[in-house]
């Protein structure tokens, strides 16, 4: 057995899914957590939650992903979740043009409410449906490039690519720690080393005692 | 525990008992664990919750460990598994006093009977529980998670959680919660699963035994080692009297350890390779054990231990010594030890095994090891057992004859175990050699020396456990003539479990994933009936409910709380009041939270003036998991309660008849102190107010301290909304309890709050006081005056109101410099400051209502 002690894990990396309404954000989470594509999945109103453990050069990381609601209205709360996230993935929708011009407003929510060290994924999802495709993928790559975001197409409905960004993301935020770039002790990293329990509440003490409020 | 206190016959009593957590599967259930005594004697372990469980003997198919990990320095839990006759149970204890009490009781009882000689019985356990194995559990339950859910029956009231350590406090009710991720809990899946990633693999085992009566290895060993074709792939050879000397005995030092070991190491089978893992010696006695080298590497854990049983029961000159290993998941042990001599002696010998078997202890595990605790114990050694009752001519004519049957039937040992005195549950093939002792040196003859002793089978080799398939071999070596002992050697047949890397990798896998899936489903998870929710036009000072029904729809229980959102100082606005607005709920159960809205008078002038409106998004937390957003939304009928004093100078319509859009204009326009020509000089909303005093109530007594009934202040409000026509409705209290509700409900009072430190500076002085009443606004100076022209009129009936001036002047200071809205934070301020602060408002207003202030007065435009 591993030496990881009494935890199964060494890390906890807390996620981010953000992104416009209906663009398949749940169905996302639901893909890499249960493996199965949810059909008809209500709109989130709230934060979902998920986890997972992955491994990441041999040491075991637990996710702890929270999944955004996407609607307008709910943008002013659900900003209080980007604090802490070691990974954002913002996800669009390729057959609607919309949620693709949107993402500069998700994206700048995201650089000033997290930390500069934090992986940024862009999502372009549902690539299964090529037919209806409203954005193309080159834009979308030089969007990624001009923005430092690591970019791939995905199907929640499919599976296609959707282990590899989670994967991905987590290998950059761990070559981040290994390059000491993170401070998997700080809260506002979203790592922690070897900790316990659920996730962290959104009111808890250690977030609320130190506002660092960009917004 | 009550019942099973009924249970205690007269001479059982309960040593100890702890509340622990029995894991199950993924799924873990409060226990009692309970160590029960009978006769001061034999002990047992109960396994209880409201009826016993499991009743286990504590005998020697009882083992038990400490999982090393979890008691690592950050004081976690404590797992402990109890394993009865290969059948395992995994226990979870806090890392408290009590528990490292109720382990030592534990071991205490275990070393009672280790002690003992005889298997005891136990059938007295049966009153408490049927189960004394734990097979079906463990087949039924501990396999699949599914199948031990809380049963509905046992789900009733408990209280609340730690919700951190993700643990139930609970009141004597079974309750079961899911095991959070710990290597304990998967080391525990992992070994439940062995099967699934382990194969059977046969090796053979040497053993060898040699008394050497102190000679030197002059000889090559390899008739005594190297007898079979195919190499073995392990050999665990034991020597006694290695060395008579004086200095080993007293020192322990020896230079024939090397000796041996290499003479040993030289005559190994040469068709492999062998690395030597340990070797233990005390004294005389020497075990060496080596390993096939390929098979090498899977060997983990190895450990020796030595016990003196000699002189005075503790020297080394006689006793044991022990080697123990894991390879692959098998545990092996060895033992060699050299037993009290003299043909009278059986019953020293018996005890002798005893003493080794319960003194030898592997430390570096928790608990330490005996040699019980192994899959399978090679036991080898010059056990110095003799033939007894048989005249030695006859002995010897019948070994000559080869007619050992008949010589064993008196042979000491066979006799001593078959009665179950000693080498209980050990097992020794069947003897075609010649006794190996005594010979003369040199020689193949029998000892011709004046001791005459009589040739006995002193080497022997037994064995124990599972897996020891097949003895291929057991004899003596007659052509090693060094010592008055020959060589014995045994080889086995063995199997050991072997894990495959790659199915490991895929069970382990397996277990993460399952892991993984049931902490996803085991996250709390709760449906809300409504997550908008929407309210009826709302008015001033009336409440509306509205009910949210929190219904607890996953498998553990929910600490929900209403947080705040990032930057709020509260978890919802200050006009809506959520009761309760944290709880727990059981699976299945729900929880009815009244979320009350209220526009007050300190919500009343954000409402006008645009500030706030009724809309709010609750963010429901569910402790561990997810949060749910509810929306609160409603509108609002704007009063003329909350509108700046500016704003109702204004206003010659009532304000019903007001655009909204002008109603916000006005107020946000207010601090300019831009007033229309048809401004008035007080608003007609409180002219109104005290005109209806001034005619109905200067001789009312308890004016402004006698509340008002609140229907009939909604009824003042509405008819000041709209501007009737009829008379002011209410009783005089009812008007002036309006009157402070239009005064308070302003979003500043009506000296503005930056004058403050000012006013309460200037109480002692009339002039002072004046001067900054000359410096507000025109429209706040006019209401303060007019009011204090009305109030000077008010106390000039106090023969009938028996109003004072001291008790109007401390009301009205809280109401013309009223505090800012309330910190929620009550020890913000000292309380002896407010009252300090109070009574220096109450003598700022009173130099107002005591003197003739007729100067400051400017020509009046009555509205109306």
């Amino acid at each position: 057995m591993s030496s990881s002690g009494q935890y199964s894990y060494s890390y906890i990396f807390k996620y981010i899914i953000i992104g416009d309404m209906g663009v398949g954000k749940s169905c996302l989470l639901h893909q890499f957590t249960e493996q199965k594509f949810m059909p008809d999945c209500p709109h989130t109103i709230g934060v979902e939650f998920g986890t997972r453990i992955i491994e990441v050069h041999g040491e075991k990381i637990k996710l702890q992903i929270w999944d955004t609601a996407g609607q307008e209205r709910f943008r002013a709360v659900t900003r209080s979740y980007y604090r802490g996230a070691a990974g954002a993935l913002m996800v669009y929708d390729i057959t609607r043009r919309s949620t693709y011009n949107h993402l500069s407003s998700w994206l700048t929510d995201t650089k000033n409410l997290t930390n500069p060290n934090t992986v940024i994924f862009l999502i372009g999802n549902k690539m299964d449906l090529e037919g209806s495709r409203d954005v193309r993928y080159d834009e979308a790559k030089k969007f990624a490039e001009e923005n430092d975001l690591i970019f791939v197409e995905a199907s929640a409905m499919t599976g296609e690519n959707v282990e590899q960004a989670f994967l991905e993301t987590a290998k950059k935020i761990y070559q981040n720690i290994k390059d000491g770039k993170l401070n998997a002790n700080m809260t506002e990293s979203g790592v922690q080393h070897k900790e316990r329990g659920g996730p962290a509440s959104l009111g808890d003490s250690s977030s609320s005692d130190k506002p660092n409020c960009s917004c | 525990m009550n019942s099973i206190q009924k249970l205690l016959s007269s001479d059982e009593s309960i040593i100890s008992s702890h509340e622990v957590s029995l894991v199950q599967g993924w799924m873990r259930s409060s226990k009692h664990l309970i160590i029960l005594e009978k006769s001061r004697d034999l002990k047992a372990l109960l396994v209880a919750s409201e009826g016993v469980d499991y009743a286990l003997p504590i005998d020697s198919d009882f083992k038990f460990d400490i999982d090393c990990e979890s008691k690592s320095k950050n004081a976690g839990d404590v797992f402990i598994s109890i394993t009865y006759q290969k059948n395992k149970l995994l226990f979870e204890m806090l890392p408290v006093s009590k528990t490292n009490a109720f382990i030592n009781e534990l071991l205490k009882a275990m070393e009672h009977q280790s002690k003992r000689k005889s298997a005891g019985d136990y059938s007295w356990l049966k009153k408490y529980s049927k189960k004394t194995d734990l097979t079906v559990e463990n087949q039924g339950v501990v396999m699949d998670a599914r199948t031990c859910t809380v049963p509905s029956e046992n789900r009733a009231v408990f209280v609340c959680t730690c919700a951190a350590l993700g643990k139930f406090v609970i009141l004597g009710i079974e309750v079961l919660t899911f095991c959070w991720t710990y290597d304990s809990v998967i080391k525990y899946q992992m070994s439940i699963r062995e099967q699934d990633y382990t194969y059977i693999q046969g090796i053979q085992v040497f053993i060898g035994t040699w008394n050497v009566n102190g000679q030197s290895p002059s000889c090559d060993l390899s008739d005594w080692l190297t007898t079979t074709v195919d190499p073995p792939h392990i050999y665990a050879i034991g020597f006694q009297e290695l060395d008579l000397s004086k200095e080993a005995f007293l020192f322990n030092e020896t230079l024939k350890e090397d000796e041996w070991l290499r003479a040993v190491t030289k005559s190994l089978h040469p068709g492999a390779a062998y690395q030597k893992i340990c070797l233990v010696r005390l004294v005389g006695m020497m075990l060496i054990v080596f390993v096939e080298e390929n098979l090498a590497q899977h060997v983990h854990n190895v450990a020796s231990d030595t016990v003196g049983t000699g002189i005075m029961g503790k020297l080394g000159n006689k006793g044991g010594v022990a080697i123990r290993l894991d390879l692959h998941t098998t545990s092996l042990c060895f033992v060699n030890s050299h037993l009290a001599a003299h043909t009278e002696e059986f019953e020293r010998r018996n005890q002798d095994f005893h003493d080794i078997d319960s003194r030898i202890a592997f430390t570096g595990f928790l608990p330490p090891k005996s040699i019980k605790d192994h899959d399978q114990i090679y036991w080898l050694g010059d056990l110095n057992y003799r033939i007894t009752d048989l005249d030695l001519t006859k002995v010897k004519n019948l070994i000559n004859a080869g007619k050992y049957q008949t010589i064993l039937e008196h042979d000491q040992l066979t006799r001593q175990h078959a009665k179950g005195n000693v080498f209980l549950g050990y097992k020794e093939g069947a003897i075609h050699f010649r006794p190996t002792y005594k010979y003369d040196v040199g020689t193949d003859d029998w000892d011709s020396s004046e001791k005459n002793r009589a040739p006995a089978w002193c080497d022997r080799v037994l064995y124990k456990g599972d897996g020891i398939r097949q003895q291929v071999d057991y004899k003596s070596v007659p052509s090693l003539k060094i010592s008055d002992h020959k060589p014995v050697m045994s080889l086995f047949n063995s199997d050991i479990r072997v894990i495959d890397a790659v199915r490991y990798r895929k069970v382990h896998e397996e277990v993460m994933k399952k892991l993984d899936k049931l902490e996803n489903e085991f996250l709390p998870q709760v449906m809300v009936d409504n997550t908008e929710v929407v309210f009826d036009t709302l008015r001033f000072l009336e409440a509306q409910n509205k009910t949210l029904i929190i219904a607890n729809t996953g498998q553990v229980p929910v600490q929900f709380e209403f947080i705040k959102k990032f930057d709020d100082s509260n978890y919802c606005k200050d006009w809506l009041h959520i009761e309760p607005y944290m709880g727990f709920i059981l699976p299945g159960e729900k929880c009815d939270v009244k979320l009350e809205v209220y526009v007050d008078k300190r919500c009343a002038s954000k409402m006008n003036s645009g500030q706030d409106k009724i809309y709010d998004i609750l963010v429901l937390h569910l402790e561990g998991g997810k949060d749910l957003f509810i929306t609160v939304t409603g509108s609002y009928e704007r009063s003329v309660f909350g509108c700046s004093i500016e704003t109702l100078v204004q206003l010659n319509v009532p304000l019903r008849d007001v655009a909204l859009g002008k109603l916000i204009e006005l107020e946000s326009s207010k601090d300019s102190g831009t007033l229309s020509n048809t401004s008035y000089s007080v608003p007609k909303e409180i002219w109104f107010l005290v005109d209806h005093l001034y005619r109905h109530g200067l001789k009312q007594q308890n004016l402004f301290e006698h509340p008002g009934l609140p229907s009939e202040i909604l009824l003042i409000r509405n008819w000041l909304d709209t501007g009737s026509s009829d008379p002011l409705p209410g009783s005089v209290h009812s008007v002036a309890e309006s009157l402070l509700l239009l005064l308070e409900s302003t979003a500043e009072p009506l000296i503005p709050y930056n004058m403050h430190p000012a006013c309460l500076t200037a109480s002692t002085s009339y002039v002072q006081a004046k001067q900054l009443i000359a410096s507000l606004p025109l429209c706040s100076r006019n209401v303060y005056l007019y009011l204090c022209s009305f109030l000077q009129e008010l106390l000039s009936h106090a023969e009938e109101n028996r109003l004072d001036a001291k008790t109007i002047a401390t009301l009205f200071g809280q109401i013309f410099l009223r505090d800012p809205p309330r910190s929620r934070d009550p020890s913000a301020r000292g309380k002896s400051q407010t009252q300090t602060q109070a009574r220096r408002k109450a003598n700022f207003v009173y130099h107002f209502l005591v003197n003739d202030f007729s100067e400051l007065i400017a020509p009046v435009n009555h509205p109306g």
